[in-house]
């Protein structure tokens, strides 16, 4: 049995199906990426594996199975234990969601202390600073004594992938996580999350609209569109041999070093 | 590479310091030398933070800098005041990233559209249906749209409507900042084309600035590329990919995803962090990331250097003629 299966889901606002008849499994250590223009459900699908859709958005048909248990079915406190250790999510700015006038430090150690209920204060800071220094942060002591505002936009993206990983999930949800970032801090984070699933085989669901991205990460990538899958398959398929017109359109449309010049 | 007399607009030796907390001083432009040609689109181009925007807001008259000129057509507009400087930014007009938010939700298409043109008298108000219809259809967007408001349009729509504003006056020449980042590649594309066709039809010159090289290179005539307020790269568009020099140039090249990529080697990214716009090193300002960085560097700030036809940098690696 894969580690997750998502089994015909249909995810619907306010009744409205917004999302229809999407499936996908993944094992322990694949990446998969979900590409398509926005507004086609990619963050639909992934907040519904995480159990946090906004706007009263609800799986109204079909099965997500995490482990072989339906989590559709978890009671709120199962919930709180398995968000943060067994799967986590990271956001496309991470610093939005965090309190900006709170130090670092501070949430990050009270978010330690959620987890491991026993743990002391000082273990707890100890484990960030390591945590952060692996997601190669310069200082881990410096970040931990900074607000939110005072990181760039990729150290703070950093901090959200170390408290994403502190807990080495077995599922890591990314949505977009560097679209926000310029190009040398994006392909740092991309080889973070690489080396996350070589150090700890953890699964990775990336959300991005950067194809190419997509096409360096992943093992298998489906392209959405106005709620369904579209198209599907490994980076070879897609680039190469699929005959879908719509994953043409999308793929001519990425501006490319030696491609196409207008002028 | 281009022709003299299509200068249009000239930035020399401009700087702009911003006084920081603590007594220090922030400098967000060093000495920027930049020239642009009529009809043609340069693409600024680096990291955020960099100094892309406050340098764009020198021409469009938003700031001012601390030093240098910024010469429109042989007049330096940096000491425009009054009617005068009013008059000028007919000439020079910008589109924003988000336009949804440069306007007032309540105002309708039609107006938008049409407010430059009745502040500037251009038009009469019994004019504006017929004026606005037109640009409309310029920016290849029916003219019924113009009864609608910004916030009932797809992100595309509205910036096509930011540039039928921005062209309504007729202006020589359009400062575009990341006007394409937040829309998808397809519509992007359409926007990238919509815009190249105009330019071809109406003669205007393009300010871009773009994180993006592989957009950048589909349709900039030159482009510069900005690493901690200095330009340390400049050449010509279709050079970015093949024939770029300077050693922060080449890792951002490195760093960017491609679907035409070689997926079988590892992605090269610079893994330090951009040292802070307080503390440029003294030399060359990328010195302390740089792996070929050589004694000189740490000392001597390198000058532009013209290597080739349109293309110089400054780094101590290239001691090419003087430009
Ligand atoms: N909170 C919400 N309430 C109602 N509709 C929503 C909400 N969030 C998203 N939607 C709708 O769901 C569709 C898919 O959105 P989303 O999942 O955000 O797409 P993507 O991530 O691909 O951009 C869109 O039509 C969007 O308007
Ligand atoms: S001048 Fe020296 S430090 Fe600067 S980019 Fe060139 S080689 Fe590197
Ligand atoms: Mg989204």
């Amino acid at each position: 049995m894969a580690m997750l299966e998502v089994n015909n889901i249909t995810i619907s606002y306010q009744n409205r199906p917004t999302v229809t008849d999407f499936s996908m499994t993944l094992e322990k250590g694949q990446i998969c990426s979900l590409v398509g223009e926005s507004g086609s459900g990619k963050t639909t699908v992934i907040r519904a594996i995480f159990g946090l859709l906004a706007g009263g958005g609800k799986v109204t048909e079909g099965d997500i199975i995490f482990e072989g248990e339906s989590l559709l079915e978890y009671s709120k406190e199962k919930w709180r234990k398995l968000r943060g250790s067994d799967i986590s999510m990271i956001f496309q700015d991470s610093g939005a969601m965090m309190n900006p006038t709170r130090r670092v430090g501070d949430a990050y150690t009270e978010y330690i202390r959620t987890h491991e209920k026993n743990i002391a204060k000082g273990d707890a800071r100890t484990k960030a600073i390591d945590m952060l220094e692996r997601m190669r942060l310069p200082s881990g002591d410096n970040v931990m004594r900074s607000y939110p505002f005072q990181l760039s936009g990729g150290m703070r993206q950093r901090v959200g992938i170390a408290m994403g990983m502190t807990y080495q999930p077995k599922l890591l949800l990314a949505d977009e996580p560097t679209s926000a970032l310029d190009v040398t801090t994006q392909a740092q984070i991309v080889r973070q999350m690489m080396e996350l699933r070589e150090n700890y085989g953890t699964a990775i669901i990336v959300v991005t609209h950067n194809l190419g991205v997509a096409a360096y990460m992943s093992d298998h990538i489906i392209v959405m569109r106005n709620g369904k899958i579209e198209d599907q398959g490994d980076r070879d398929y897609m680039l190469y041999h699929s005959e879908n017109e719509y994953t043409h359109k999308l793929l001519d449309a990425v501006p490319s070093i030696g491609g196409t010049r207008y002028v | 590479m281009f022709d003299e007399k299509d200068l249009i607009l000239e930035a020399k030796h401009v700087t702009r310091r911003f006084p920081a907390a603590k007594g220090k001083v922030l400098t967000a432009n060093n000495d920027v030398n930049l020239k642009f040609y009529k009809g043609k689109t340069l693409g600024l181009v680096g990291e955020s933070g960099c100094g892309k925007s406050t340098f764009m807001r020198f021409l469009v008259s938003l700031d001012k800098p601390s030093e240098g000129e910024i010469l429109y057509k042989g007049e330096d507009i940096t000491k425009l005041k009054g009617e005068k400087l009013r008059q000028h930014r007919q000439n020079i007009q910008m589109v924003f990233q988000d336009p949804a938010q440069s306007f007032n939700p309540k105002m309708k298409i039609r107006d938008v559209i049409c407010e430059p043109l009745l502040n500037f008298k251009r038009i009469k108000p019994s004019e504006k249906d017929k004026v606005a219809r037109e640009l409309l259809e310029m920016v290849e967007l029916p003219g019924e749209l113009a009864d609608r408001y910004m916030h009932n349009m797809s992100g595309g729509q509205r910036q096509r409507v930011a540039i039928a504003r921005a062209l309504a006056l007729e202006p020589e020449m359009i400062v575009m900042d990341e006007a394409t980042s937040a829309l998808d590649v397809s519509v992007q594309k359409t926007i990238i084309e919509l815009i190249t066709k105009l330019q071809r039809e109406k003669n205007i010159t393009i300010g871009f600035i773009c994180h993006d090289l592989g957009l950048i290179q589909s349709f900039a005539h030159q482009v510069a590329v900005m690493y901690l307020g200095n330009i340390v790269e400049v050449m010509p568009g279709e050079d970015i990919g093949e024939n770029c020099k300077h050693p922060y140039s080449k890792a951002l090249l490195a760093s960017v995803f491609d679907i035409k990529m070689d997926f079988t080697k590892k992605i090269e990214s610079i893994d330090s962090e951009i040292p802070s716009p307080l503390d440029v090193p003294p030399g060359c300002p990328f010195c302390d990331r740089c792996d070929q960085c050589m004694e000189i560097c740490k000392q001597e700030r390198p000058i532009l250097k013209e290597i080739g036809p349109g293309h110089e940098v400054a780094c101590h690696l290239y001691a090419g003629k003087e430009a």
